[in-house]
């Protein structure tokens, strides 16, 4: 195992390189600028290619179409690029083509402030296209070390259920800079939990089967395999059709094959939360390491509170939210994204509190500040009288 | 060790913030401590505002905020002015050709002619952070040995090494009150 000190972007890389990624294509942006800049430098000594495109429109239409090409893809970007994804991210998830998406989320709206993080995209990486009809996986870091080590899953599942993934990282995680250790055997890679899939070829002649099973190999365009890929909805034969029942089979399978194989995905970490804690804090990327410090703390004072952090974002793992308490979800907006998904979760009689910060990570001492409110009974305030019960 | 320490350094971009923080805390990863460090700076490249905090323990490092900084490396007047409020127990080292002192804090405050030395003595301003890094390796004796710093100074920055050993030791040879 070789220990370095990097970056969250060269965690990334690396494990795009580790998991065979041969391919990638986009357009630079802080703070995911070193991933392309990485991967420029990387590729070409594994025997991949990188190309830079115009913008990040195209640059995610290259990786798809590389990918289609047979190849294992990846494209990074932030929000700004993230949303300009929402048509090569439509054919990627109709079509079935498996790449790895990043996206380092900074301050919005529009382009907010580049050096400052944000968790704005927590529902456009659910909903990342139009038209419905799809269930997406999303997975987020809160380390550089897991920033490599959910990149190389990251893989590994678009692999297998034959999509795009996104690796929702954000600012801090992507340009902080921390202990980031690389295996360097086999025994290392297997020590450290990593998962593999080597990419297949669909020979058809059924291209676009009507069934919820993994594993079924991705569509490659020429290899003589005679795929067809198009943004209308096929037939199981892969040709544009106009028939409702090819809609349905279609739709049924790009939303039961994640439904129905959600265990594969599933990602969790949970602290102190075996005595049926009074507050349950919830966070997912950069603040929850502030949240876990901070229930620490919380403990060493004597105070019932205990903490989730969803690894896997989507599918939303609704069970998770099943205790009957308070909880008090911490994100890095102020609108308040993952607060609604635990809010339709948790049993009735439970309270949900919400607590926003945008810019930068909110302290121990703030939340311990919150959960203390909510013991009391009293509302959640800013400083600047902002009522958080308001999102 | 036996606890985390906290060091927060902002200013300017352009003025080495970012460097700084990255010496100290390879340094530290070279001595096998956990290490975090975060970056956050605006959109330009010079001039706009940089703040690194790094966290260094010999624990695994859960949050790696800066709440209560044991050193606030403060370099530019707007980071004097956010940062000090944060800092109870820990020291405030900032450069007083952009720092105007608040008398009315509690904690201790040491003002490091860092820019004025690097022009006096080294003919540029940019040799400033590392004057300040000299300084803070005699701040934390016991937890970085000189030598690694100046190892992994030499190997972070690509040029210009004399000057920047020069620097280094102006600042480490300042009277440590």
């Amino acid at each position: 195992m070789k220990r370095y000190f990097d970056t969250g972007n060269r965690a990334i890389t690396e494990g795009a390189i580790l998991a065979g990624c041969k391919v990638f294509a986009g357009y630079p942006i802080t703070p995911a600028t070193e991933i392309a800049e990485n991967m420029s430098r990387r590729l070409p000594e594994v025997g991949g290619y990188y190309v830079q495109a115009e913008d990040e429109m195209t640059g995610m239409h290259i990786a798809v179409g590389a990918s289609l090409g047979g190849l294992k893809t990846m494209t990074a970007t932030s929000g700004p690029g993230y949303i300009l994804y929402a048509d090569p991210y439509g054919w990627a998830l109709g079509c079935e083509i498996p790449i790895v998406v990043v996206n380092a989320q900074r301050v919005g709206p529009v382009s907010g402030i580049t050096g400052a993080p944000g968790q704005g995209e927590f529902y456009i990486a659910r909903y990342p296209t139009h038209g419905g009809n799809a269930e997406t996986i999303v997975l987020a870091p809160n380390s550089v070390q897991e920033a490599f080590s959910l990149t190389v899953e990251a893989f590994y599942l678009s692999e297998r259920f034959r999509m795009p993934v996104t690796v929702l990282a954000d600012q801090l995680v992507t340009d902080g800079w921390e202990t980031l250790e690389l295996p360097e055997t086999r025994e290392e890679i297997e020590k450290m939990g990593l998962r593999f899939k080597e990419r297949e070829i669909c020979r058809g002649p059924v291209f676009y089967p009507f069934t919820d099973q993994l594993d079924v190999p991705p569509v490659v365009m020429g290899h003589n395999t005679g795929g067809t890929c198009s943004d209308w909805t096929p037939t199981d034969e892969g040709y544009d059709t106009e028939e409702v029942e090819w809609a349905h089979k279609h739709s049924y399978r790009l939303i039961n094959k994640v439904r129905n194989n959600k265990e594969v995905i599933r990602r969790y970490e949970e602290h102190f939360m075996d005595d049926d804690p009074d507050v349950v804090l919830v966070a997912y990327g950069s603040p929850s390491r502030v949240m876990i410090s901070c229930v620490k703390k919380a403990r060493e004072e004597g105070l019932k509170v205990g903490c989730i952090r969803p690894i896997s974002l989507w599918p939303f793992l609704d069970d998770l939210y099943h205790r009957k308490t308070n909880y008090l979800v911490v994100e890095l907006n102020y609108d308040g994204q993952l607060v609604r998904e635990v809010q339709r979760c948790v049993p009735t009689g439970s309270n949900v509190h919400f607590f926003g910060k945008c810019g930068e990570l909110p302290s121990v001492a703030e939340m311990l500040l919150q959960i203390k409110q909510i013991l009391n009974g009293e509302p959640l305030v800013r400083s600047d009288n902002w009522e958080w019960e308001a999102w | 060790m036996g606890k985390r320490i906290e060091v927060l350094i902002s200013g300017f971009g352009g003025q080495g913030v970012v460097r700084l923080g990255q010496i100290l805390a390879q340094v530290s990863v070279d001595e096998n401590l956990y290490t975090t460090m975060l970056v956050s700076h605006g959109t330009e490249t010079r001039g706009g505002y940089v703040r690194t905090q790094v966290v260094i323990s010999d624990a695994p490092v859960d949050s790696p905020v800066c709440e209560d900084p044991d050193f606030l490396v403060a370099m530019s007047k707007a980071a004097y002015n956010k940062f000090k409020p944060l800092v109870s127990q820990g020291v405030i080292i900032y450069e007083p050709y952009y720092v105007e002192q608040d008398h009315g804090l509690h904690c201790r405050q040491i003002s490091v002619n860092a820019r004025e030395m690097a022009i006096n003595e080294l003919g540029r301003e940019i040799y400033a952070n590392v004057v300040v890094l000299g300084y803070l390796t005699r701040l934390l004796d016991g937890t970085l040995s000189k030598d690694q710093v100046l190892k992994v100074m030499l190997q972070k920055i690509p040029k210009f090494h004399e000057e920047n050993k020069k620097a280094f030791e102006l600042g480490y040879s300042l009277a440590v009150s």
